[in-house]
């Protein structure tokens, strides 16, 4: 296997992976190229984002991308993540492919379109 | 770290290789050490080597029902497909070609590059089984068509092409007729005769023999120019010491696939039929795609409606399991596949295209355990899935 096992176990076992009901906000990336998609819903409290959780439709890489950074972010104030990297996600999951390195693109913009989101209809 | 997560290991990726065959390892073996003679070589050394390889040369023949001096040995599928197109084409020097749209990339590509240097090219299209209408290639010929190239099976969907028909259509207008046979050569009867086939292209590997060993049949009297230039190999046709142990292992495999391909043929089908019957009865959305019945005996190619094919492969990988992606991500990019697409196989299908080819080793318990896997993975993927992205 060409992926780390923490990414393996993030693929096989996506941590809060599924629609939320009434996010307070929606972000979504589609990569170029591929197709690959990740939409995340933020719950926001005290401008935190205290539940994260994503849908994506991609390879293996694409999918533990998005469970990574659902974990990664929890709890993060929500200017943090409008300005989070794909390196970060990308480390955590202790490195990708370079063919592969789109995976934690597409977490990442989608992650910073849902916090950014979040700040434009707050104002 | 895979000792963990592997508690066994289901290899369904025939179609791309095979493991050698037992029996041909053991014939191979002397001709690394023991007979190393050139076989262009006259002294007894020489000879040695050039006896393994004409008895190799004679079990093809016999295979196909033809004259040993029609075989010639190549490097792998891929040179005897740019040796057949190539070769029939440049011996007449311009002109039309005819090939169909689901080719191996071998052929494809070869004819483009042939477009390139100023040759004409007509790719006919498939129907939704990814069958090729022999009409479309009679309508398809003009007054200068100089070759026609079809495959016997695709190998992606395993739909195999009414070859009979088109030969008779090439024969009738007097035509060459190359058929990329790899996929089907020891799996399938094949008489060149009968089929009308001027140049037949044929490898090792996918029948139990070596990598890196393959042929082509061209009928003699063809008119053809050798590819390869350099000594006078291969009665002229094919420069370049041959591969003395993988031919001996290609004649080998090819007298055991004689021997056992029937009985194969059969259980394989019924193997593959399991799969299938496991499959859709499990999983929601799922479909068979290539032709229902003209179909290659151990092909199961599967369309996971919204899915995508790279996290299937990968997700079996992790339990084991060795199947291949109908649609190829390269950094970044991903491509359908060109057969797919022919077939008309609307993108949200496509991109979850999954082929598992079944083998000589593969067992009704292998079977149920790819099943068995195949459900939970692909409920757990769509769960994760926003529905109607693709």
């Amino acid at each position: 296997v060409r992926y780390s096992p923490t990414l393996v176990d993030h693929f096989l076992n996506p941590r809060n992976a599924g629609l939320m009901r009434e996010p307070d906000s929606v972000g979504e990336n589609e990569y170029e190229g591929c197709g690959d998609l990740t939409r995340f819903f933020l719950r926001v409290r005290d401008g935190r984002a205290v539940e994260i959780r994503f849908q994506t439709y991609g390879c293996g890489p694409t999918i533990a991308a998005a469970s990574m950074a659902s974990e990664l972010y929890r709890g993060r104030l929500v200017g943090d993540l409008c300005r989070l990297e794909a390196g970060e996600i990308e480390r955590a999951l202790e490195g990708l492919p370079d063919d592969r390195k789109h995976a934690a693109d597409i977490a990442a913009g989608a992650l910073r379109a849902a916090a950014f989101q979040y700040q434009a209809r707050r104002g | 770290m895979e000792s963990k997560l592997m508690s066994r290991r289901v290899y369904l990726d025939h179609n791309a290789s095979t493991p050698v065959h037992p029996e041909v390892l053991a014939e191979m073996l002397p001709y690394f050490a023991e007979v190393y003679g050139n076989p262009s070589s006259i002294h007894a050394f020489g000879r040695e080597a050039r006896e393994g390889m004409d008895l190799a040369r004679e079990r093809v023949a016999s295979f196909l029902k033809v004259s040993s001096q029609e075989i010639v040995f190549t490097s792998g599928g891929t040179e005897s497909d740019n040796f057949a197109v190539k070769g029939l084409a440049w011996a007449r020097g311009k002109g039309h070609l005819i090939t169909s749209q689901v080719e191996h990339h071998a052929v494809i590509r070869a004819c483009r590059a042939l477009e390139a240097q100023g040759f004409d090219l007509t790719c006919v299209g498939v129907d939704e089984f990814g069958m090729v209408d022999p009409d479309a290639v009679r309508r398809a010929i003009r007054p200068d068509t100089v070759a026609i190239s079809i495959m016997h099976a695709n190998s992606e969907v395993g739909t195999i092409q009414p070859i009979e028909a088109i030969g008779r259509i090439a024969r009738e207008h007097g035509i060459p007729f190359h058929v990329d046979a790899v996929q089907t050569f020891g799996k399938l009867p094949l008489d060149v005769n009968a089929l009308g086939i001027d140049a037949l292209s044929f490898s090792a590997h996918k029948l139990y023999g070596p990598k890196g060993v393959a042929g082509l049949f061209i009928r003699k009297g063809s008119k053809m120019v050798a590819v390869q230039h350099g000594g006078e190999h291969e009665r002229r046709r094919r420069a370049g010491t041959e591969n003395v142990a993988g031919i001996v292992g290609l004649g080998k495999a090819v007298e055991i696939r004689a021997r056992d391909m029937h009985t194969e043929a059969e259980r394989v089908t019924a193997l593959r039929d399991r799969l299938w019957d496991g499959v859709r009865s499990r999983v929601p959305e799922v479909r068979l795609s290539g032709h229902p019945g003209h179909r290659l005996p151990g092909t199961a190619s599967f369309l996971f409606r919204h899915v995508e094919s790279e996290s299937v492969v990968l997700g079996l990988d992790l339990k084991g399991i060795g199947v291949s992606a109908g649609s190829a991500c390269t950094s970044g990019n991903v491509e359908p596949s060109h057969v797919l697409v022919a077939m008309g196989v609307p993108l949200e299908w496509a991109m979850g295209a999954v082929r598992c080819s079944l083998g000589r080793s593969t067992s009704a318990a292998d079977i149920d355990y790819v099943i068995e896997c195949v459900e939970p993975l692909v409920r757990k993927l769509r769960q994760a899935m926003p529905v109607g992205v693709v």
